[in-house]
């Protein structure tokens, strides 16, 4: 949600000032991507939010789950945020640490849509276009589906590039109806 | 009306011939809350303030708050299939609305889409619903009259075309009966006109409709609704719309006339999507921004200069200058002018027609109080006719209310005063005036001439209005001439005037009433 968004921005640029003082963007990612999994688990998001167990109680349960697998840093993040009540917030965290980063190392994801397997070469070249056009290092990422009948649709951040034959039909219909 | 098959086919075969089936690249959105008909969407980042916004379903909705995380957009429309998570596009465009003369004769809603079952409507053009105001230079001052057809408002609040008069009072005492006389009064004079009718229930704006029809109106006419059902959006949007239809005959050098019938509704629904929005309430609730909805919609109705005409429509146009009147209607509660919303209106405006309930069910209709209702450039516009004989009224109708105040007191007066207070009351019935019967200039001219020289002074009060109308029928039949010399030089010679109070010395002799 768009109030959600505005609670979780300044806790991850706090993470990724933290992390890239630290050099540690790539652990950090890693270790938000595994804590906001186990928020994301519906059992634990009725653990999380049941007001009846005691914050301590939260904070041992969630720190003894991924014993080993974080640092001291981000065990005092998730205190914080315990101590916040905005830990069903990480997901959002996770996603807004994983954008500053990509734009921090000029990595953008695109999201390639298409109706058929393509070939190495087609995505390859694809990818390369991309990148003369946007300026930046895409990491492509295909996807098959048959609804888009063919062509294909590229989605990168905000701008979606729709070349696809379902596109084309939509805006056809709609140019006939108007 | 039905389409010939191959009509159909035609049109297809060309749209599809048109349709250039490149790739597109547009930035797109995800829909976050949908509450009240206000969408909130995450993305969009590009998204400029007031663009369309595609929904999915062929809905679109207009971005109206640009916020760091979200943007706020309102729906046109149904908004019930819209959910959360739905993917929403920028379509680049500000929203427009089809304008033209095929629009004439039509009742159209806030995004001029035929609501009359007459088929559709083959405009050739559309125009941006939003427009910045014709500038200082391309102006020109009001000097054309608009004529209403009502003694009252003809005689003491003249009207000219490019002005914006409002017509306020409380509910119940014929706002828009004024309003739809002066359209029904516009009948060959070469004006075309918009009713604009927002937030009524639908039945009143049917009735309206079928006035015009019966009056023969609608054939210049085309009446664009947002009634009380359709949303607050479309009511907002609705006086826009209206405008820039009516801009359409302005700015190709002719004359409109448009009417917003209610601007109070308007502000009520804006400030609906204000406050859904979560825009900063102010006084009476109402935006900060509600004072800049109302001017920068009235700021278009104005009077344009030949040659803004001639840049327009790169010089097919020559030496014409065109305009857009605006008659704004205000309802008050309880007579409550000092309200935001009414001030703000009154202070925007050329002036305003202040209707009465006290006058109304006096039975005094139009029920114009004559003391505060003013027309702040309309003096310049007014036929010279109307001009040199309506002067008196206004004073003796101002004399006639303090006199009237003290009178009640007096046992016996003197004779002056009597007088005095027998003329006003004379006057005050005088401009009264039935619905769907506006007077000719000349029949005006007539009745004034009449009153100033003193011949109704030995008529019974309650035989006034008969006088008149059996005065008009006598003029008509017997001075034809005259009637027609005054109709065309909205002037009133020497020569004239002596046959004219000849007639009317005639008429007192021979004729009953």
């Amino acid at each position: 949600m768009a109030e959600i968004s505005t609670i979780a921005r300044p806790y991850a640029s706090a993470l990724f000032n933290l992390a890239k003082e630290k050099k540690c963007l790539d652990e950090w990612s890693k270790m938000l991507d595994l804590l906001s999994n186990i928020v994301l688990d519906p059992q634990a998001k009725t653990f999380i939010s049941d007001s009846k167990i005691l914050d301590s109680e939260r904070e041992k349960v969630i720190l003894e789950l991924c014993k080993g697998k974080i640092d001291q840093n981000i065990e005092n993040f998730i205190k914080l945020l315990i101590e916040n009540k905005r830990l069903l917030v990480l997901p959002d965290i996770a996603k807004f640490y994983q954008e500053l980063k990509d734009e921090d190392e000029g990595v953008v994801e695109a999201q390639i849509i298409v109706a058929e397997k393509p070939t190495q070469k087609i995505v390859d070249d694809l990818i390369k276009s991309l990148e003369k056009r946007f300026n930046k290092k895409i990491e492509g990422k295909v996807e098959i589906n048959k609804s888009i009948l063919g062509g294909t649709k590229i989605i990168v951040g905000d701008t979606v590039i729709d070349a696809s034959v379902r596109g084309q039909l939509d805006n056809l219909a709609y140019k006939l109806k108007a | 009306m039905q389409l010939s098959t191959s009509e159909i086919s035609e049109l297809i075969k060309n749209r599809i011939k048109d349709f250039s089936s490149s790739s597109e690249a547009r930035t797109q959105g995800t829909v976050v809350s949908v509450t009240d008909g206000i969408v909130r969407i995450h993305g969009l980042s590009n998204v400029m303030s007031g663009e369309m916004i595609e929904f999915p379903g062929n809905t679109f909705g207009l971005a109206l708050n640009l916020e760091r995380d979200s943007v706020g957009a309102v729906v046109l429309g149904d908004y019930e299939h819209i959910t959360e998570g739905d993917t929403c596009k920028c379509t680049g465009k500000i929203l427009e609305v089809p304008v033209g003369p095929e629009l004439l004769g039509r009742v159209v809603d806030a995004l001029g889409m035929p609501i009359d079952g007459k088929g559709p409507i083959k405009t050739k053009l559309t125009d941006k619903i939003e427009k910045v105001a014709p500038g200082v230079i391309d102006r020109q001052s009001v000097s054309q009259p608009v004529q209403t057809g009502l003694k009252s408002v003809d005689s003491m609040v003249p009207i000219g075309r490019g002005q914006r008069e409002l017509i306020i009072g409380d509910r119940q005492t014929g706002k828009t009966a004024v309003a739809v006389d002066a359209i029904i009064n516009q009948k060959g004079q070469d004006m075309k006109c918009v009713y604009v009718a927002i937030g009524q229930k639908a039945s009143t704006i049917m009735n309206v409709v079928k006035k015009l029809e019966e009056n023969g109106a609608m054939e210049y006419t085309t009446v664009v609704s947002a009634s009380a059902s359709d949303s607050a959006a479309l009511q907002f949007l609705a006086p826009y719309a209206g405008c820039t239809m009516g801009e359409f005959y302005r700015d190709r050098g002719e004359d409109a006339l448009i009417v917003y019938d209610d601007l109070t509704k308007q502000a009520i629904a804006y400030r609906q999507i204000s406050l859904l929005l979560r825009r900063p309430p102010g006084r009476e609730a109402y935006p900060g921004d509600v004072f800049y909805i109302h001017s920068r919609l009235l700021e278009r109705a104005a009077r344009v200069n030949a040659e803004y005409v001639d840049k327009f429509t790169k010089g097919k146009v020559k030496g014409k200058t065109g305009s857009l009147t605006a008659l704004p209607v205000i309802e008050t509660a309880a007579g409550d002018v000092s309200a935001f919303v009414p001030t703000n209106v009154i202070s925007i405006t050329d002036g305003q027609i202040f209707l009465e309930s006290d006058l109304f069910n006096a039975g005094i209709r139009p029920a114009i109080n004559a003391g505060i209702s003013v027309s702040r450039v309309g003096g310049a516009a007014q036929t010279k006719v109307i001009k040199k004989l309506g002067g008196g009224v206004r004073l003796a109708l101002a004399q006639y209310r303090e006199l009237a105040a003290f009178a009640q007191f007096a046992s016996d007066l003197d004779e002056a005063t009597r007088k005095q207070l027998d003329r006003g009351r004379m006057f005050t019935e005088l401009m009264k005036q039935a619905q769907y019967a506006p007077l000719t200039v000349s029949n005006m001219a007539v009745t004034l001439l009449t009153a100033n020289n003193g011949y109704f002074d030995d008529v019974p009060t309650e035989k006034v209005l008969a006088f008149e109308g059996a005065l008009h029928g006598f003029m008509s039949s017997k001075y034809k001439k005259v009637m027609d010399d005054i109709e065309s030089s909205l002037e009133l010679s020497e020569d004239n005037e002596k046959k004219v109070v000849k007639a009317i010395e005639d008429f007192k002799a021979t004729s009953t009433y």
